[in-house]
C-alpha cells in the first residue's frame, strides 16, 4: 500500500452517495465511485440505447478509478493524453484517467482506435453490424483532494458545485450547446433553459478518439461542502433548493439521500445521482471520519 | 413493402423501396436515392431498417434533414410522414409488411436507438463544426481555443510580500501564508489563503474569495470575478495589479 506524501489528504472528508433511477426512467444509467481512501469522487451519465448508457457509465467510473488508483501505486504510470501546464500531478492524474476512461468507452461501443478511425457505417453491411459504432457515451465529472487543494475534472454536464460560506457555486461549466451559446452571448439563460437543443453536448467519453478534459484546481477549506451530480437533479431542484438541503443536513450522506428524495418529488424525470463531500477539520495524518463506501449503481 | 417517394414541387421524381437493405440519400451518384441538388449533402442520410422499425438517420448535413418541418438527427418513420432534404420531399409510404421485416443477423449487438425527446445527444467533431458553423453568425469565429495567449502577472503595488511582481503560470494560484501560496504574505495575521486566483481552460484569469473576499477596483466580490488587464485586486492588506502581458 502506498505512503506516498500526496496520497495521503490531510483535510479531514466525510462524504455520502446515492443513486437513484427516478420516476421515469426503466434503468438507471448513472453510476458512481467513492475512493475515500484517494480522496477521490466519481460520477458518469451514460447515453445510448438498450444497456449501453449502462454500460458506458460504469465503464468510466471504474477505469478512471483504476487508473488513479494504480498511478498512487506506480507513479511511473505513463499519461493518457497530454498533461496541462501549471496543473498539479494530481490534476494530470485525474485528467490521464478520463482519457483512459474515454478509450475504454470507445472501445466497448466497437471503435477501433487502433486503426486511426472509426468502424465507420457503411451502406453495404447493414445487418451484419459486428463492428458498426454502438452510439454509447458518457459524461464524467470527479474531484480528488489533496493536500489544501481539490481538483475538479469534467467532460459532459454533470456538475460539480461547492457550498462555501453561505454562497453555492457550480464549479463545472456545462459542456453543452446551449450552455456555450450562452457563454458567448448568443443565448439567454432563460433561452437556453427552454432550448429543443438543451441536450446537445459538445463534449462526452465515447465520442471522439480523444476528449478534451476540462480541470481546475480550488483550495479546500475547512466547512466547504462539494456536491457532484447527473442533470436529473438540477433539472428538478434549482440551485437554491440543493444549497438548502446541504445547509439543513446533519451529514453528507442524509444530504444526498434528500436530493434524491427531493428530486423524485418534484418529478424524477430522469436518473437521479449525487455525491455530497464535507470538507472538516485538518487530522494529524491518514483520513479521519470515512462515511459509507458505497459503489456501482447505488442499490 | 414500405417506400420512399421523391418529390419535387408536387412531381414525383421516383420511388425507393425500404427493405433489409439501407437506402442512403445524398448527391452523390452512389447513393440508392441520388437527389442532384446543391442544397443536399454528398452522403445526406439514410432510411434503414432496425429491428422491424423504419429509422431515418442525418449524416450530420449541412442544411439538415427535416421530418414534418422538425429538424432531426435519427427519428422513427411513421407511414405518412413528410421528409425533406434540401428542397426536394420523401414521402413514406404506408405498408403493412413493415412488422415483417424483423432485425436479422445482429445477434445481440446493441444498436443505436433513436433518442427520444429530451434524451442527450452527443456530437462527434464533424457535427460538432458542422453545427457551429450553422449557428454561428456569417464571419464570426467560433473557435474555443485561444487565439494567443497572454502572459498574466500580478504587479504589487502595496502591503508586504515576498515578490514585487509574480507571473501567473498555475491552474490556481494562492494569496496567503500557506505552504501553498505563490503570494506570499507576511505577517502575523495574514491568513493562510486570503483569495485564490483561478486559470480557467480558456486561459482567462477568476478571482474568488477564500479565508477573505477581495475586492476588484474598489469593489469586493460577490462571486468569482474575470480579470481583466488594469484590474486592481485588494486583499488582507495588499493591494496589487492584474497585467496581461504579449
Amino acid at each position: 500500500m502506498s505512503t506516498t506524501a500526496k496520497a495521503m489528504t490531510p483535510v479531514m472528508i466525510e462524504f455520502g452517495a446515492r443513486s437513484d433511477v427516478g420516476r421515469m426512467r426503466e434503468n438507471n444509467e448513472d453510476s458512481f465511485r467513492a475512493a475515500p481512501e484517494l480522496g477521490l469522487f466519481i460520477l458518469s451519465d451514460g447515453m445510448g440505447g438498450l444497456e449501453a448508457g449502462e454500460v458506458a457509465s460504469k465503464l468510466t467510473v471504474e477505469t478512471v478509478f483504476a487508473h488513479c488508483r494504480d498511478a498512487e501505486a506506480s507513479p511511473d504510470l505513463p499519461y493518457e493524453g497530454e498533461q496541462l501546464a501549471g496543473a498539479s500531478e494530481t490534476s494530470n492524474r485525474l485528467a490521464s484517467a478520463i482519457q483512459a476512461a474515454n478509450k475504454v468507452v470507445r472501445a466497448a461501443a466497437g471503435f477501433d482506435d487502433a486503426d486511426g478511425r472509426a468502424a465507420e457505417r457503411d451502406a453495404d453491411t447493414v445487418g451484419t453490424a459486428t463492428s458498426a459504432p454502438k452510439g454509447m457515451g458518457a459524461t464524467v465529472v470527479a474531484v480528488q483532494f489533496f493536500g489544501e487543494r481539490v481538483s475538479v475534472a469534467h467532460v459532459g454536464d454533470s456538475r460539480a458545485y461547492r457550498l462555501r460560506g453561505g454562497e453555492f457555486l457550480q464549479l463545472t461549466e456545462d459542456h453543452s450547446l446551449v450552455a456555450q451559446q450562452v457563454r458567448e452571448g448568443r443565448m439567454t439563460a432563460s433561452e437556453a433553459e427552454a432550448s429543443p437543443l438543451k441536450n446537445v453536448l459538445m463534449r462526452a467519453l465515447g465520442v471522439d478518439a480523444a476528449v478534451e478534459v476540462e480541470v481546475d484546481e480550488e483550495i479546500a477549506i475547512e466547512g466547504d461542502a462539494y456536491v457532484l451530480c447527473s442533470d436529473g437533479l438540477t433539472r428538478e431542484l434549482t440551485d437554491g433548493q440543493i444549497a438548502a438541503v446541504l445547509t439543513e443536513a446533519v451529514n453528507p450522506q442524509n444530504a444526498a439521500d434528500r436530493l434524491i428524495e427531493l428530486a423524485n418529488a418534484a418529478g424524477g424525470g430522469d436518473n437521479i445521482t449525487a455525491i455530497v463531500v464535507r470538507v472538516g477539520a485538518k487530522s494529524g495524518g491518514t483520513l479521519g471520519k470515512i462515511g459509507r463506501w458505497i459503489t456501482g449503481n447505488g442499490n | 413493402m414500405p417506400k420512399l417517394t421523391l418529390k419535387f414541387d408536387n412531381a414525383i421524381l421516383g420511388e425507393v423501396p425500404v427493405g433489409t437493405r439501407e437506402v442512403s440519400i445524398g448527391r452523390s451518384p452512389d447513393n440508392a436515392m441520388v437527389i442532384d441538388n446543391p442544397a443536399v449533402s454528398h452522403y445526406h442520410a439514410r432510411v434503414f431498417n432496425e429491428e422491424g422499425r423504419m429509422m431515418l438517420e442525418d449524416f450530420g448535413s449541412m442544411n439538415g434533414t427535416f421530418v414534418n418541418g422538425q429538424r432531426v438527427k435519427m427519428v422513427m418513420l411513421n407511414p405518412g410522414d413528410c421528409v425533406t432534404v434540401g428542397k426536394h420531399t420523401i414521402v413514406v409510404s404506408d405498408s403493412r409488411e413493415l412488422d415483417g421485416f424483423a432485425a436479422s443477423g445482429n445477434g445481440g449487438a446493441a444498436k443505436p436507438a433513436a433518442p427520444k425527446i429530451n434524451e442527450t445527444v452527443m456530437l462527434d467533431t464533424k457535427e460538432r463544426r458542422e453545427f457551429l458553423q450553422k449557428v454561428a453568425a456569417v464571419g464570426e469565429s467560433v473557435q474555443v481555443a485561444p487565439a494567443r495567449v497572454k502572459v498574466a502577472t500580478l504587479v504589487v503595488r502595496n502591503g508586504k510580500t515576498d515578490r514585487k511582481e509574480y507571473t501567473l503560470t498555475d491552474k490556481l494560484t494562492v494569496v496567503g501564508k500557506s505552504a501553498l501560496a505563490t503570494v506570499k504574505l507576511k505577517g502575523w495575521f495574514a491568513p493562510k489563503a486570503a483569495a485564490q486566483i483561478n486559470r480557467r481552460e480558456d486561459n482567462s484569469y477568476f478571482i474568488g474569495a477564500a479565508d477573505k473576499t477581495p475586492s476588484v477596483n474598489g469593489n469586493a466580490i460577490a462571486h468569482p470575478t474575470k480579470l481583466s488587464s488594469g484590474d486592481v485586486i485588494a486583499v488582507a492588506g495588499i493591494e496589487m495589479e492584474f497585467v496581461l502581458r504579449d
